[in-house]
């Protein structure tokens, strides 16, 4: 009824009614979302990142207000060694350090666990664990939707011209979803790694094109011949539309929840890649990242050197961060999936 | 076998000849992609090949001729494919000649095809045998969750199977060692072999440096050898057994294929292996006791089973870690599959038909539910591949992805490419059979 | 009831079922009672979603995980001699019949020479000893059959054809073996023997022998339901209960496979009970008719006289919604209104909101399920002459 009145009332703008519908359609993708409780976790865990992201500017503010007496910071001010000028230089996730911990030969003193300046301890550099965990989560982020946004952007775009032409196009690119299917791409990226300065920018392009020509083609071309042949394509056709305005106004919208549901995988495996990256030491620059936090913990021998928990702090936050960014996502695909595809729906 | 040999003519043969042909483009266009990658970088080429400072202008231009950078785009192209048809894949910068009589072309320097035939091996038994318990175990659990649904565990299954499908492999593998390795010791910190195990093997036996392989890769290959073997042997029989008239008849038949493998390995670690006097390559005067299962040279004996004990020791770890993250996708998918084919109309008929419910359960159900989660399998086989990297540098299992990594790092590149390549083939070659046996399992694929 | 060429093999009795969903409870099956004798074919007919398939899968005991099953027994008679179908009454509700007398408890005791039964007599339990070789036939409540005692049942004793025919094929496995797997579970045959039956199904069934070494795929919609019917068969089952055996198919297969299938069942003797909205079908193949509504059995008995001279207003208008081949010309008529919500049924008769013979007690109280005229059972207050 609702949407009748509003397609035929025609003193509404197009793009009024658009919005509209686009808003309805919100609405209810979302109250079936919010019944899954695995969609839910996975956004809250999502929120809390970002969250984590939003407050890495003020950290070092925060923890002047809130963990650091006068006299510490006093103290921190005239050390004999390595005093600071503001409390910055001591979270800086690269170059920071804390000019209280008494200096010694060993590396190990650097070490500090968890404590009230340091609500996640030190690295062997005395470097703010917290610090560096935060510091890294705006690239992960970056790097995880941008790649993922270029992956489903080309596979929905590549899906909906392969269903629509079929033919010569049709094979090329499933051969090529093929190639890229078995493409081995964490060794190439480790072997490019090796060749090439790989920034971010360039990382998160590169993974979204080897994801956007594979299996995510393939699927979203499936869903693209199922659209292609419901009847109003059919009308759009008769109606004279052209076949761009064919694949961009009518197929392309219809593929997008599909599409949405597949960026949410490609997320998780982008982060991984650079994960992944990042802990061999392929990915170069004076940043830090999850990744590196643990290879260097591994690399210094606070992994496997340990007998016990000892410096647990070093390797397992960042760990954790990894795991809970990437299943994050992967649970708030499997929310969607429950929206986007009625077979899972529970009666 | 003539009824095997109708099932091969019909559309299966047809079906596998199209595979071979496509996955031989796929081959092409996969090595054309990493050139053009490749060489599509910024900058002068040469310079990464050569990017040491050090060099001097002539070593640089001999290096340069040497790995024919000079030449134009097109004629590098078709040397880099002839190259790899031919199986020269250029000289080791980092690894050395161990050969008595060295390569004529590398002559000083290890050829990198050398390298991949010793290291492959090592990489498809870790592949082979993690791919296999993992995706039982996931197909196995999977099927048993959905069986018997019930919140709790399907509550905990979903937890836990997230949590494994996507926790950060690298860490992952290092609590595992930090767990089992270094906190209770059961199992050794990493490698491939243990030298003390092996040191008496080195006093008694000769290694053929001709071969340019150690014993360890002899006895190692044996290995692969065997259960390469075992593994026809009961795939023939199974498929023999399924025309037997009763059920016990097959499965007495199942069961005797495994005992006769058994058998089959002790005879192997006996040394009954048809040709394998000829196989040992160690010295011309070893013989092999298959009463004390041992290998007898003139200065002494080696006794086998220690030796494959000592791989085996080496591959737990390995092995489970890759197991556990690898089980979740597969039960989590077969979960979910099996759930929506427990609603067919053929299970119900089949619980209809008075068939025990574990055979409703298993021969109709599961094994329908099976096909989408072979497929998932199918897609994933690169990624499994890739992981490769991750577990064989924590673990330092001397594979393909070891050397990789390494060969990156150090920037010994001929290794690195004709590695990257050879995980591609690879990957393509696991797909291939995948996909075969994909064909089998579903009768509807091979008459498209 | 019984006469001494005619006994029952499936006796129902006020079964009720209930299906627990989201939206609430659907009252799927309310109090069904109806009997069926050896060699017979019973329709049962009624609109889609009267409860008519869960019916048939409460009797086979193949409900989903969110039905309830609330009450009822369902007697299903084997031979007395039948020394497993005795076996398996032990400790349950039985039904015996004796010299034509039929004797209802629980089996207590057997042995070689009688049986114990536990029966109910004015309101106090008693035990009587029948003696072994005077009971013609025995009927075991299945419903309090436990799943393993249940299975030799299934198959061999009520076979099913499914709604979809299509769909209860397995499609990974060759049909032959399908059936196959059904004889070898059921009777000790070795491979080659079971082949060799499955042969002859395939050939009683018209369907060509070479046709069991192909996977279901292959087959033709037609192919497959006659597969099915095949399948049905396969184990000599005593009933057979066919889910609208014939829907998906074309009319003219549909009559030609619905001709056989009668002509299968008067040469095997077998007994059969037809599913279907189609009254047509049921008018052609059954010797008797029940009618459901809304989860209940609204009319019961020899087709002839129900589909002459129907007593419940809904049969009468279930027939002439159908055109009919054979008969006089009728004015089609549809029914009006849509089959009620099960999850809120009418109150009193189900019926009642679209009845046009509707009076003021339809709406409060639930009609009997009496006979109004000879053989001929109804449950409504305002019956048709």
């Amino acid at each position: 009824m609702q949407r009748a009145r509003v397609t035929f009332e025609p003193t509404q703008a197009l793009w009024r009614v658009r919005l509209q519908l686009l808003w309805r359609g919100l609405k209810s993708t979302w109250a079936m979302f919010a019944e899954s409780k695995i969609g839910l976790t996975g956004l809250g865990i999502i929120i809390f990142f970002i969250l984590l992201w939003m407050l890495w500017p003020i950290y070092p503010w925060l923890m002047e207000r809130l963990a650091w007496t006068p006299e510490e910071l006093e103290a921190a001010r005239n050390a004999p060694y390595g005093a600071i000028s503001s409390i910055y230089q001591v979270y800086d996730p690269v170059t920071g350090y804390d000019p209280l911990i008494p200096l010694e030969e060993n590396r190990e003193g650097n070490i500090l666990p968890p404590s009230r300046r340091h609500p996640l301890g030190t690295d062997q550099y005395g470097r703010d664990i917290l610090a560096q965990l935060m510091a890294s989560t705006g690239s992960e982020f970056t790097l995880g939707v941008l790649a993922a946004l270029i992956t489903v952007f080309i596979g929905t775009c590549i899906g909906a011209i392969t269903a629509y032409y079929g033919g010569f196009v049709d094979t090329f690119f499933m051969r090529l979803a093929d190639v890229f299917i078995l493409f081995p791409l964490v060794s190439f990226l480790i072997v490019l790694g090796s060749m090439m300065e790989l920034t971010l920018l360039k990382l998160a392009l590169i993974l979204g094109i080897l994801f956007g020509f594979g299996q995510i083609t393939i699927i979203l071309k499936s869903q693209a011949l199922a659209i292609k042949v419901k009847p109003y394509i059919e009308a759009a056709k008769v109606a004279g539309g052209g076949h761009f305005h064919v694949i961009f106004r009518h197929i392309i919208p219809n593929m997008l929840p599909l599409s949405f549901l597949y960026m949410m995988f490609n997320v998780t495996s982008a982060i991984f890649s650079e994960a992944a990256l990042s802990f061999f030491g392929l990915l170069p620059g004076a940043r830090t990242t999850w990744g590196i936090m643990i290879d260097s913990a591994h690399s210094g021998g606070y992994i496997l050197g340990g007998r016990s928990f000892e410096y647990w702090w070093l390797w397992v936050p960042p760990g954790v961060a990894i795991t809970l960014l990437c299943s994050a996502f992967y649970l708030v695909g499997r929310g969607l999936d429950e929206v986007v595809n009625p077979r899972l729906r529970k009666r | 076998m003539a009824r095997i040999w109708q099932v091969l003519t019909s559309g299966m043969s047809k079906y596998i000849i199209v595979r071979l042909l496509q996955i031989v483009l796929v081959l092409y266009l996969y090595m054309t992609l990493v050139f053009i990658i490749l060489e599509a970088q910024p900058g002068d080429i040469t310079d990464i090949y050569v990017g040491n400072p050090k060099i001097t202008p002539e070593a640089r231009e001999a290096i340069i001729k040497q790995l024919g950078l000079d030449k134009p785009l097109h004629e590098r192209y078709l040397n880099y494919l002839k190259n790899f048809v031919t199986g020269h894949l250029g000289c080791s910068f980092k690894w050395g000649n161990i050969r008595e009589v060295p390569d004529p072309v590398c002559r000083e320097q290890r050829p990198t095809w050398d390298l991949i035939k010793e290291r492959l091996p090592r990489t498809v038994l870790l592949f082979l045998t993690y791919t296999i318990i993992s995706f039982y175990i996931g197909f196995f659990l999977g099927k048993l969750i959905a069986w018997r649904r019930g919140a709790i565990i399907e509550y905990f299954s979903t937890v836990v199977g997230v949590v494994l499908f996507t926790v950060f492999t690298p860490w992952f593998a290092l609590l595992l060692v930090w767990i089992f390795a270094v906190n209770l010791g059961i199992v050794p910190i990493g490698g491939f072999i243990n030298p003390d195990n092996w040191r008496v093997v080195e006093r008694v036996g000769t290694v053929s440096r001709d071969m340019g392989v150690s014993l360890s890769n002899v006895v190692f290959n044996y290995i692969l050898m065997w259960l390469g073997g075992l593994t026809l042997v009961w795939g023939v029989i199974y498929l023999v057994s399924q025309r037997f008239p009763y059920a016990w008849q097959r499965r007495v038949a199942r069961w005797g294929s495994v005992c006769i493998g058994l058998l089959a390995m002790g005879a192997f670690f006996g040394g009954a292996w048809p040709g394998s006097a000829d196989q040992a390559v160690i010295a011309s005067e070893t013989r092999f006791n298959f009463f004390l299962w041992q290998l007898e040279f003139p200065a002494g004996t080696i006794p086998l089973f220690p030796l494959a004990l000592d791989f085996v020791q080496h591959m737990i770890l390995p092995i489970l870690t890759l197991t556990l993250i690898s089980f979740a996708g597969t039960m989590l998918l077969m979960r979910n599959t099996m759930l929506e084919t427990m609603r067919e109309d053929y299970v119900m008929a089949a619980k209809a038909k008075g068939l025990p419910d574990q055979v409703v359960r298993d021969k109709h159900a599961a094994r329908n539910a099976l096909l989408p989660v072979v497929t998932s399998l199918i897609f994933a086989i690169a990624f499994s591949v890739d992981g490769g990297v991750f577990t064989e540098t924590i673990f330092s299992w001397p594979g393909m992805g070891k050397l990789l990594l390494e060969s990156a790092i150090e920037q010994d590149y001929p290794v690195a490419i004709g590695t990257l390549v050879f995980t591609g083939i690879f990957a393509l070659v696991a797909h291939l059979i995948a996909d075969i046996l994909y064909a089998f399992l579903d009768p509807r694929i091979r008459y498209d | 009831m019984t006469t001494s060429t005619s006994y029952p093999v499936l006796q129902v009795e006020h079964l009720t079922m209930h299906y627990t969903t989201r939206k609430g409870v659907v009252k799927a099956v309310e109090d069904v009672s109806f009997s069926l004798n050896k060699g017979e074919a019973l329709g049962l007919v009624g609109e889609s979603g009267c409860g008519k398939t869960s019916v048939a899968l409460t009797i086979l005991r193949l409900l989903p995980e969110n039905a309830q099953f609330l009450g009822g027994h369902v007697y299903f008679f084997r031979d007395g001699s039948d020394e497993a179908h005795v076996r398996r009454a032990l400790g349950k509700p039985v039904k015996i019949l004796l010299n034509g007398r039929e004797h209802q408890g629980r089996l207590l005791e057997v042995n070689r020479a009688q049986l114990v039964l536990e029966t109910q007599l004015n309101g106090r339990s008693q035990q009587i000893k029948l003696g072994r070789s005077d009971i013609t036939h025995l009927g075991v409540d299945l419903t309090a059959l436990s799943d393993e005692e249940m299975r030799p049942i299934r198959w061999k004793g009520i076979s099913m054809i499914f709604q979809a025919a299509m769909n209860s094929l397995n499609p990974v496995y060759k049909v032959g073996d399908q059936l196959i797997e059904a004889i070898q579970t059921h009777m000790p045959l070795s491979l080659p023997e079971a082949r060799e039956r499955v042969a002859q199904l395939f050939q009683l069934v018209g369907l060509d022998r070479q046709l069991m070494d192909r996977y279901p795929h292959e087959y033709s919609g037609g192919m497959k339901q006659r597969a099915v019917i095949a399948m049905a068969l396969a184990c000599d089952p005593d009933i057979i209960i066919a889910d609208e055996p014939t829907t998906a198919l074309d009319v003219i297969v549909q009559d030609k496979i619905l001709r056989e299938m009668r002509q299968i069942q008067k040469k095997l003797n077998m007994s059969m009970i037809y599913i279907s909205h189609d009254i047509a079908v049921i008018a052609e193949v059954a010797d008797r008719v029940g009618v459901m509504y809304a989860g209940s059995l609204v009319e019961f008995g020899p087709s002839e006289p129900i589909f002459k001279s129907p007593i419940h207003p809904y049969t009468k208008a279930l027939m002439s919604a159908f055109p009919s081949i054979k008969g006089e010309k009728v004015k089609l008529t549809a029914l009006p209104g849509e089959p009620p919500d099960l999850i809120k049924p009418p109150s009193g008769c189900r019926f009642h909101p679209r009845c046009p013979y509707a009076t003021e007690i339809c709406e409060r109280e639930v009609p009997q399920f009496i006979e109004h005229k000879p053989n001929q059972y109804a449950a409504c207050w305002n019956p048709l002459t």
